[in-house]
């Protein structure tokens, strides 16, 4: 225990705060995503509730937090301004306001004023066409830069909002079970069982 | 208060080997001064393997910007990230050229501790299959030493350093005196059970041969399994001059470690013919400085320790100290890789790994060991392992909502990956001069590097994606991938050979003992004394010799040789 305790200590993060303290990471985290970032910045107010309403139907609050507790919208929009080109950033608008045409044509409203069932049938239109992406082998496609810097909309805005939850403390720790310092290595590991299963490490 | 300028010997570089040269001369009782380019580390502020991915601006995807603007080559390195690319070169400090049509991708890290900190820590010995090999087939020249010759040296640095590792046997790849191996996986036992049954014993499966720690070793603790080493490991559980040589060598009292350090050139005496010190550039006064001993060291990695040479041309030597053979900076050698495959091997859904090995398994070389390959000479070895995917699955999925969040938060299905490491032949047009015209951030002339891989290397890159689909197939992978892809040299960040060890003067930089042969009391002890690079990570090579160079410098001196 003592080892563990002093690597615990060595650890500069606070996940290895147990259950409890899950609840409170998310409510952490949600409060320095809004302190760093005021107000945002390459997405106007209409399409940053869009990003937020897509992320959230993605990866949805159920038993654990959803893509909107994490602050999906708000890495979307720091990525939009500081890390993606002008040409990718263009696409990715681009693919934004093709979602309010698509529901305008369908349903005569934008996005936002849609059903859930009219946003998934969108949704489930646009995962076709990804599908579709001509020629890329499995590795290829599941290499990171190639999605994040992927030919469609819902390619980029697929890669932002899994690694925005899944990178949070709160998709990594609540969500999976992510240990910064594991202190142990098991090659046939299992978590425990029961109707929980196997949990992603 | 002034600095004093005299020493017994003086070590040129932190890393891998020069923080080995600090540790050996100290302990035999040199008062040794050692120079590092870049800035001091201090492992609790400049160490962040556990800081967490929530913690990083850009999540660990990287500034891309900054690095586009400031390190575009190193970043292309897996291990510059948004965590470790503190550790490696800015670029625009440290051009060097080549040729069109030639490119050579050159990473470097300049900080005390050098690339030992963000290396890969597998370390294999060679053996006379290795040493043999040039005087066998008629390339290039043939090792001045055989496997006997460093035996004992592997011996005692493997003491020190702690590898981690499986006892096999083989004669193409010996054991080294190791701690427990890491644990294979499931996946990894079935694949090795099988290959086994497929391949007659020929193709073997082992864990990773490691510089890690799996039991508490030397006042270092055991590893913690947290994962990316390459960011630092404040338990000091894996092996880096930081970690392990320099504090013993700080310990003897007798070292001097002198950051921002940047060595212009070795000085020499005509009339002794040997070298009197060397010159330095002080990275921050830009004030010039010189050092005296009566020993000095290159352990600046195989292409700075050649640079720092062709800087200190004399009228003696008018292209590069110890330079009478021609044959300084050629022979420019890297392992290469980019060929391989991959495949998901259904079963073991009930299991996954739980902690970050750091490490993989290893496929010892099988190519014309017993029988002979028309296509190619010598072989590769191949790394890699099985996990499970991750989350990144679902990137390329279209599903989405509460069933979609429940199957992400699962692992997903097991993928192995074969990806092979091959030796490169050494090559008399593969060299580096020096480029006048292009200085770097503190006016030292730059590289221009002139290399290409042979027939031979393409021809094992094209051999490894077939031999790993096929054994891929023999185990009942599906969805197999093999890949060739067209890393450029230099990638592999293994580059050696341009200052090599030889018999005769005419034909090599160095003798057996990594002692120039022109000038008696300079030694080059990194990647450059390298003769041929067998298809082994080669750091544990460099160590031996290294210990074994300090050793007989040491004795020599001792004898009044020097």
């Amino acid at each position: 225990m003592q080892r563990r305790e002093a690597l615990r200590l060595l650890a500069t993060g606070t996940a290895l705060q147990l259950a409890p303290q899950k609840l409170f990471a998310v409510l952490r985290e949600a409060r320095s995503l809004i302190q760093s970032q005021p107000s945002p910045r390459a997405l106007k107010t209409h399409q940053y509730a869009t990003v937020k309403t897509i992320a959230e139907l993605i990866l949805p609050r159920t038993e654990t937090p959803g893509a909107t507790d994490v602050g999906v919208a708000d890495f979307v929009d720091l990525m939009l301004t500081e890390w993606y080109d002008e040409p990718e950033r263009n696409r990715f608008l681009a693919g934004l306001a093709d979602v309010d045409s698509r529901t305008k044509t369908l349903f005569g409203k934008d996005f936002l004023e849609c059903s859930s069932v009219q946003q998934s049938e969108i949704l489930i239109a646009l995962g076709q066409q990804i599908a579709g992406e001509a020629g890329s082998s499995r590795s290829q496609r599941l290499n990171n830069a190639a999605a994040s810097h992927g030919s469609h909309f819902y390619s980029m805005m697929r890669h932002l909002t899994l690694t925005a939850y899944y990178t949070s403390e709160a998709g990594a720790t609540a969500e999976l079970h992510f240990e910064i310092i594991p202190d142990r290595y098991q090659g046939c590991g299992t978590t425990p069982s029961g109707k929980e299963g196997l949990k992603q490490q | 208060m002034s600095e004093s300028t005299t020493y017994d010997a003086i070590v040129v570089g932190s890393g891998m080997t020069g923080g080995w040269a600090a540790k050996e001369l100290t302990e035999k009782g040199m008062k040794t001064l050692v120079l590092e380019a870049g800035r001091p580390i201090v492992p609790e502020q400049d160490y962040v393997e556990h800081v967490p991915q929530w913690e990083m601006k850009f999540r660990g995807l990287g500034d891309r910007r900054r690095l586009a603007e400031d390190q575009p080559i190193q970043s292309t390195c897996y291990a510059c990230d948004e965590w470790s690319s503190k550790f490696f070169i800015n670029d625009k400090e440290h051009p060097y050229t080549t040729e069109p049509g030639k490119p050579f991708r050159w990473i470097r890290g300049r900080q005390v501790g050098g690339r030992s900190i963000m290396w890969g820590r597998q370390s294999y010995r060679l053996s006379d299959l290795d040493f043999e090999a040039n005087l066998r087939e008629g390339i290039a020249i043939d090792w001045p030493i055989r496997y006997a010759d460093i035996a004992p040296w592997y011996d005692y640095v493997e003491d020190f350093v702690g590898i981690s590792g499986e006892a096999m046997g083989l004669a193409q790849l010996p054991d080294s005196r190791f701690l427990p191996p890491m644990e294979m996986n499931c996946t990894e036992r079935s694949v090795r059970e099988r290959l086994a049954k497929h391949f007659g014993g020929e193709r073997i499966l082992t864990i990773g041969r490691v510089a890690i720690l799996t039991q508490d070793h030397r006042g270092r603790a055991a590893c913690h399994y947290c994962g990316p080493c390459e960011r630092g490991c404040i338990t000091r559980s894996y092996f880096s001059s930081v970690n392990a040589t320099l504090p013993a060598a700080e310990k003897t009292g007798r070292m001097t470690l002198r950051p921002f350090s940047v060595v212009h050139s070795v000085s020499f005496d005509a009339k002794t013919r040997k070298a009197t010190g060397v010159r330095v550039i002080d990275a921050q006064t830009r004030v010039a400085v010189e050092f005296r001993a009566k020993l000095v060291f290159l352990c600046a990695s195989a292409l700075e320790s050649v640079r720092i040479l062709f800087n200190s041309s004399t009228p003696e030597f008018p292209n590069g100290l110890a330079n009478s053979s021609g044959e300084l900076g050629h022979n420019l050698m890297d392992h290469v890789k980019a060929g391989g495959a991959t495949a998901t091997i259904p079963g073991n859904e009930d299991y996954l790994e739980i902690g970050r090995r750091p490490n993989g398994i290893y496929m010892p070389r099988f190519r014309n060991i017993k029988s002979k390959q028309p296509e190619f000479l010598r072989g590769y070895g191949f790394q890699g392992g099985a996990h499970r995917d991750g989350w990144g699955r679902g990137v390329v999925q279209t599903g989405f909502g509460a069933d979609f969040k429940k199957s992400l938060s699962r692992p997903g299905p097991w993928r192995f990956g074969f990806h092979g490491f091959g030796e490169c032949l050494p090559n008399h047009s593969n060299f580096v001069e020096l480029d006048k015209n292009t200085v770097d951030a503190w006016g030292m002339p730059t590289l221009k590097i002139h290399c290409a891989w042979s027939e031979n290397e393409l021809a094992l890159r094209k051999d490894m994606g077939i031999a790993a689909a096929e054994m891929l197939a023999a185990v009942g992978g599906r969805s197999i991938e093999p890949y060739a892809g067209d890393d450029p040299p230099g990638f592999t960040i293994h580059e050696m050979g341009t200052a090599r060890m030889g018999r005769d003067p005419r034909n090599s930089v160095l003798n057996s003992f990594n002692q120039a042969h022109d000038v008696k009391n300079l030694f080059i002890t990194d990647g450059g004394a390298m003769v041929s690079s067998s298809c082994v990570n080669p750091s544990l090579t460099y160590m031996a010799l290294t210990a074994r160079a300090c050793d007989y410098a040491v004795g020599q001196t001792k004898k009044g040789e020097l």
